[in-house]
């Protein structure tokens, strides 16, 4: 077993003071700014009532309560699964999280299946033409498309689609076919969803609103992959068993799937896991504000406009865990997958 | 070799796979319905009848009806549940008589006890918590059911209760067996506004709700038992109409041009020609939406009135119009806008430099000066009506510093005007939609003395304060003189100038080819509302 007992529980140590830490330090800053929330949870209320209301409002928010008293409650709260009701919309903080969670996470999730083998077929093929043109090509393209802002890239693809093939890339999903086919979302995430009710008309809607989005996000992941992968296949052609094989003549290929792409995973998933957390802050710019899609970027900032404490504060500790979450995840596939590691 | 086969095999599969989905498959077929896609601007706060006060109106308006209706036509009240009403000469009693046949969309009858529960709820909420929209029915000390059509209000002051039942918000009545559905244990329990937050909603209007997602969109379904399909008689009127919440107007533009949104209600105000070059039609919708200048007049220089009449004539609202708004609004004469009952012409201030500077020296204020403008961030025209503005008092040796906030951080620091004015801004831009068809909502909370959440000026004058509220109980008994005394509570205004109006605000609603809007499907008293029930689908 490659994963010891008591790495696992430092890790899930480390990372509850982590979620700690961010949950009294958001808290704090979100209290402390101007924008009263119990004026919106009291209704914006109007007349001579309005003064109580607020006042009742507050108290009905605890925020009327010691700050150390309030954070500790609210802790409590996120640890027990009770945030309570929005502030703004009062529907339960989970709803509104969950809604935009699964919108932003299955745009993540196509991009990287897009972007990861794309970034190492380049960097794999430039590495075996290093030195020559092509390598070159791929090297600079690599640079470009890592350095370029993804929110330009975004409407330079909305454009280009609009004015050459007059099509808008827009929404998430076309809402007169999903009432006509009767689509229900189940779990949130489009695809999943319309493939397990056996909603292809659906399912192919949802799939070719989110490639544009998806091309735009990607295009991060595939020029640092391409970097990593060209750097990494190249080091492992000089190793001294990649060149043993050659010396022995085994085929080409054979050497290359064997001994160089399977060296290569473990740093490979650990840079597609830094660049997904990343990518997350591309996607939460680009979703709503070129592509008319809901997600966690549009939720966040209406939160805090609204001085929705409650939802302000979920999205991040949910983002904070999410974070702590994948970069776990990839320590353990790693180790998992790569005999050297032992955590 | 066995595993390379493995491969192919799985990898021939999944082609075939969707090679017949993409070739043979074709969506299940559904009758064909009539799905009107409407794009809103923001998410919904909520959706109890009585207790929501903001974006939720826009759900509220189709799926609950008032007694009566504003027509913002004629000025007039109209019968919507109430098909008739009298009242008493001193205004203190009016009995309004229902509509029979009326259904809720639970198959409940519609009759005098949903009344009463309905308006009792409002109010009691609104005595017991402050909460809410419920002062409207202040004055409403008994509800009496006199039969089952018939109800009689009884009120400790006068009031227009016709025109009070016909409110934006507030003023809806909802199924009395929601008690039952929710298990809450009274009216006023708040298990029952759970029950209505979480998506649930029984109302009497041409459109249920179908499924609520405050963050996402909303669906409502034709009502075919509602009362008034036979009055209007629109056989193309929507089977289904989405309520898709685009925050974003590059999206709402977007959603026109990709044909997925078949009526928008923001779009960016510069896209409006590209549109209509397109083929969309583009309905320009004067609105009771305006936007208001308020001084602080508890801190100096904005205490001098002399002070605030230089800012208010060195202000040339028309080029506001045209570089702010693009046109699309009027300058405001007062801070009721026009088409509203109460609406005075002439309380403008022209544009006049010299004026400005003669006022400024009578003031006594010293040039240069310093002052602040508190404005709201996220509102496309606040943000270029202020850097306006900034040029303008450049004019006058005025320094302008510009504050931008978002709305909920604006009212905080635009209140502490009461609490705390010497750190409180000198100038806050806010902007006002009504409640009630009546002067006194705009009067009386962005000016009274008493309303401290709202009246972001800090002024304070015993004589406005007395005036409003007389006038507020004359609508009840005498609407000529109230109106009048609206009047000279505006002139008070005017003269002294602790708010001054910039413009009320035209707003383009644009649809495309495929429905048509007739007049009467908006109307500015119940903003972004759209009477779906008007609209036609073309097959």
């Amino acid at each position: 077993m490659p994963i010891s007992l008591n790495y696992l529980l430092k890790r899930i140590l480390l990372s509850f003071l982590v979620v700690l830490g961010v949950i009294v330090f958001s808290y704090t800053l979100l209290i402390l700014t101007p924008g009263d929330p119990a004026v919106k949870w009291a209704g914006n209320p109007r007349g001579p009532g309005a003064v109580l209301a607020i006042e009742l409002a507050r108290r009905e928010l605890g925020l009327d309560q010691p700050l150390h008293v309030q954070i500790a409650k609210f802790i409590y709260n996120v640890f027990t699964g009770n945030i309570g009701l929005s502030i703004a919309y009062k529907v339960p903080v989970t709803q509104v999280v969950a809604s935009a969670f699964t919108s932003t996470l299955e745009l993540l999730i196509v991009t990287y299946l897009f972007g990861v083998p794309v970034g190492v077929v380049l960097g794999t093929y430039s590495a075996l033409r290093r030195g020559g043109r092509a390598d070159s090509i791929i090297q600079t393209l690599a640079v470009v498309l890592a350095s370029t802002p993804t929110f330009w890239l975004a409407l330079i693809i909305m454009i280009i689609l609009q004015a050459v093939f007059g099509v808008v890339p827009y929404g998430r999903i076309d809402g007169r076919l999903a009432i006509a086919t009767n689509f229900k979302p189940i779990t949130g995430f489009y695809l999943l969803d319309s493939l397990v009710q056996g909603n292809y008309a659906v399912f192919m809607d949802v799939f070719v609103r989110v490639i544009p989005p998806a091309l735009a996000i990607s295009v991060y992941p595939i020029g640092v992959l391409t970097r990593v992968t060209r750097t990494l296949v190249a080091e492992a052609l000089l190793e001294d068993n990649v060149r043993a094989a050659v010396a022995w003549g085994v085929k080409r290929s054979t050497i290359l799937r064997r001994y160089v792409l399977r060296s290569i995973i473990p740093p490979i998933v650990q840079i597609s896991g830094l660049s997904f957390t990343y990518s997350l802050v591309d996607a939460m710019v680009v979703e709503s504000m070129v592509f008319g899609r809901e997600g966690l970027g549009s939720v966040l900032l209406d939160s805090l406009h609204k001085a929705d404490f409650r939802v302000s504060l979920a999205l991040i500790i949910y983002l904070t865990i999410f974070y702590i979450v994948v970069n776990t995840l990839v320590d353990i596939l790693q180790a998992t997958i790569d005999p050297r590691v032992r955590l | 070799m066995k595993k390379y086969l493995a491969y192919i095999g799985v990898i021939v599969v999944i082609v075939i796979l969707a090679a017949y989905f993409l070739v043979f498959y074709k969506a299940p077929e559904t009758a064909p319905k009539r799905i009107v896609i409407y794009a809103y601007n923001d998410r919904i706060t909520g959706i109890d009848p009585s207790l929501e006060d903001d974006t939720g109106l826009v759900v509220l308006g189709a799926v609950y009806e008032t007694l009566t209706y504003y027509d913002h036509v004629t000025g007039e009240v109209k019968p919507r549940l109430a098909i008739n009403w009298t009242s008493s000469e001193d205004g203190r009693e009016w009995v309004f008589y229902l509509r029979r046949g009326v259904f809720f969309h639970d198959g409940t009858p519609f009759n005098a006890t949903a009344v009463k529960i309905s308006v009792e709820r409002a109010r009691d909420i609104y005595r017991e918590t402050g909460r809410g929209l419920g002062y409207i029915w202040d004055a409403v000390e008994e509800v009496e059911i006199i039969d089952e059509y018939t109800v009689k209000f009884k009120l400790s002051y006068p009031q227009r209760l016709d025109l009070l039942a016909s409110a934006a918000y507030a003023a809806y009545i909802f199924s009395p067996r929601v008690l039952e559905y929710s298990k809450a244990s009274h009216y006023t329990d708040k298990a029952l506004e759970e029950w209505f937050n979480r998506g649930n909603a029984v109302g009497t209007g041409p459109y249920k709700l179908v499924s609520y997602d405050p963050m996402r969109e909303v669906r409502l379904e034709k009502f075919n038992e509602w009362w008034g399909w036979k009055e209007i008689n629109n056989p193309h009127a929507p089977d289904v109409v989405i309520i898709k919440i685009i925050t974003d107007p590059p999206a709402q533009y977007s959603g026109l041009i990709a044909g997925e949104v078949d009526i928008a209600c923001s779009v960016p105000r510069e896209t409006v020609k590209d549109l209509v070059s397109r083929g969309f039609k583009v309905i320009n919708q004067s609105t009771y939406h305006n936007f208001i200048l308020f001084f602080n007049t508890r801190r100096y220089p904005t205490n001098i009135t002399e002070f605030r009449l230089a800012i208010a004539h060195a202000i040339n609202i028309s080029t506001v119009i045209s570089q702010a708004i693009l046109g699309f609004g009027t300058p405001a004469s007062g801070v009721i806008p026009r088409g509203f009952p109460g609406h005075v012409e002439g309380l403008t201030y022209p544009y006049d430099l010299e004026k400005a500077r003669e006022l400024l020296r009578k003031a006594g204020v010293e040039i240069p000066v310093k002052i602040e403008l508190l404005y709201q961030v996220d509102y496309e025209e606040t943000n270029k009506f202020a850097m306006i503005f900034k040029s303008f008092m450049k004019d006058l040796g005025i320094e302008v510093e510009l504050i931008p906030q978002d709305w909920a951080r604006l009212k905080d620091i635009a209140k502490g005007v009461w609490t705390d004015p010497e750190n409180t801004p000198h100038l806050i831009v806010a902007d006002w939609w009504p409640t009630i068809p009546s002067p006194f909502d705009y009067l009386y909370t962005m000016l009274h003395s008493e309303s401290k959440e709202w009246n972001f000026a800090g002024y304070v004058n015993p004589e406005f304060d007395s005036l409003i509220y007389e006038a507020w109980e004359l609508e009840g008994v005498d609407y000529k003189l109230a109106l009048k005394k609206y009047e000279e509570a505006q002139r008070i205004i005017y003269r002294e100038a602790p708010v001054i109006g910039l413009w009320d605000e035209i707003r383009p609603y644009v649809h495309s080819n495929r429905v048509e809007l007739p007049e009467g499907a908006l109307n500015p008293m119940y903003m972004y509302v759209v009477r779906f029930e008007l609209v036609r689908v073309r097959s």
